[in-house]
């Protein structure tokens, strides 16, 4: 039994899904967080996110306007982000390697592949709590660390030099 | 190979850790055994929430068909990934399947390039037809049947868009 305090705290669910928000809003108060923002565009996000800087995001890739892609970039780079480090846990219908691969590279920390189960919402906040990953900066890259071991001794190319932020959310 | 770069690599202060506490990590089973029984509470709102999602994807499609302009592609490939990722949950598993497909082709056909109508309304109607009938069972062999034909039809769509 691990008694986590989840009352202490600040949860961000963003997702143009009225259906998608309610779902994970009720595992989330079940688990007994309390502090839950909600948020319907990434643009209503971003305005939730200065002003109650929360522990962590719950995103939906796909929406309107802006992208979760889009978002989590602003979050990592943006000079007016409140917390460039904030865990992002990424919900998201794609699930080829192609889309995780952007995904992460745009700073995302962690998948919950739709549907949406109690199970893989537990294991991916206990993730976030328990296992952080260290933080890389290079001339086109800010965000967690891909690599989950090993991240300390690497000397290979710096790839993502060659495939900046930027693209990731295109 | 260029020359290596430095890469700034740190471990920033665990807040998250500090704040929740936790003895020895690990799923908290009490917890998860909370939530489970409120997605059981919620499941009496599963048949409005998918009926309301499908309302939805008709909705795009007739957008589409009056405008097939990128603005309404984008709108029908989000209505069709929604309900490729809810449909489950609402035990309509056959329906997620269905969308799959949509959002497969709407996604794999490159922005500019032609997106049957008809194809697009093969979708919608076998989603209609499917939640119409509360067929929630994935042997039934009609819907398979449906469904394979679906998936051939967009996998020839899929393999021309790639070709040009």
């Amino acid at each position: 039994m691990s008694n986590y305090r989840f009352d202490r705290l600040k949860i961000l669910v963003v997702d143009d899904n009225v259906h998608m928000r309610k779902l994970v809003v009720t595992i989330l108060q079940a688990f007994g967080v309390i502090q839950i923002f909600e948020a319907d565009s990434g643009d209503r996000a971003w305005h939730i996110l200065r002003e109650a800087n929360p522990d962590v995001i719950m995103l939906d890739w796909v929406m309107e306007g802006m992208s979760g892609l889009d978002l989590v970039q602003m979050i990592r780079t943006d000079p007016q982000t409140p917390n460039p480090f904030v865990p992002v846990i990424m919900l998201t219908g794609h699930t080829s390697l192609d889309h995780v691969a952007r995904a992460r590279d745009a700073g995302v920390n962690e998948f919950i592949a739709k549907p949406v189960s109690v199970k893989t919402v537990m294991s991916r906040l206990v993730a976030v709590i328990e296992h952080p990953r260290p933080y890389v900066r290079t001339q086109g890259y800010f965000g967690p660390c891909r690599r989950r071991r090993g991240a300390e001794e690497y000397r290979g190319p710096e790839r993502r030099n060659e495939a900046p932020q930027q693209q990731a959310a295109e | 190979m260029k020359r290596q770069q430095p890469i700034e690599l740190f471990m920033p202060p665990n807040m998250l850790k500090a704040k929740v506490g936790g003895g020895l990590g690990g799923i908290d089973l009490a917890a998860m055994k909370r939530a489970e029984s409120a997605m059981e509470t919620l499941k009496s709102e599963f048949g409005d929430w998918i009926a309301e999602d499908v309302a939805a994807l008709i909705a795009a499609r007739a957008r589409y068909a009056k405008t097939p302009d990128a603005g309404a592609r984008d709108a029908l490939l989000r209505a069709a990934h929604d309900i490729k990722g809810q449909a489950p949950t609402f035990n309509y598993p056959l329906i997620a399947r269905v969308a799959a497909s949509l959002s497969r082709m709407i996604g794999e056909i490159p922005p500019g390039g032609a997106i049957p109508l008809s194809l697009v309304d093969a979708h919608v109607t076998a989603i209609q037809v499917i939640h119409k009938n509360r067929m929630q069972d994935t042997n039934d062999k009609t819907a398979q049947a449906l469904c394979a034909e679906l998936d051939a039809r967009v996998d020839e769509l899929v393999v021309v868009a790639a070709k040009t």
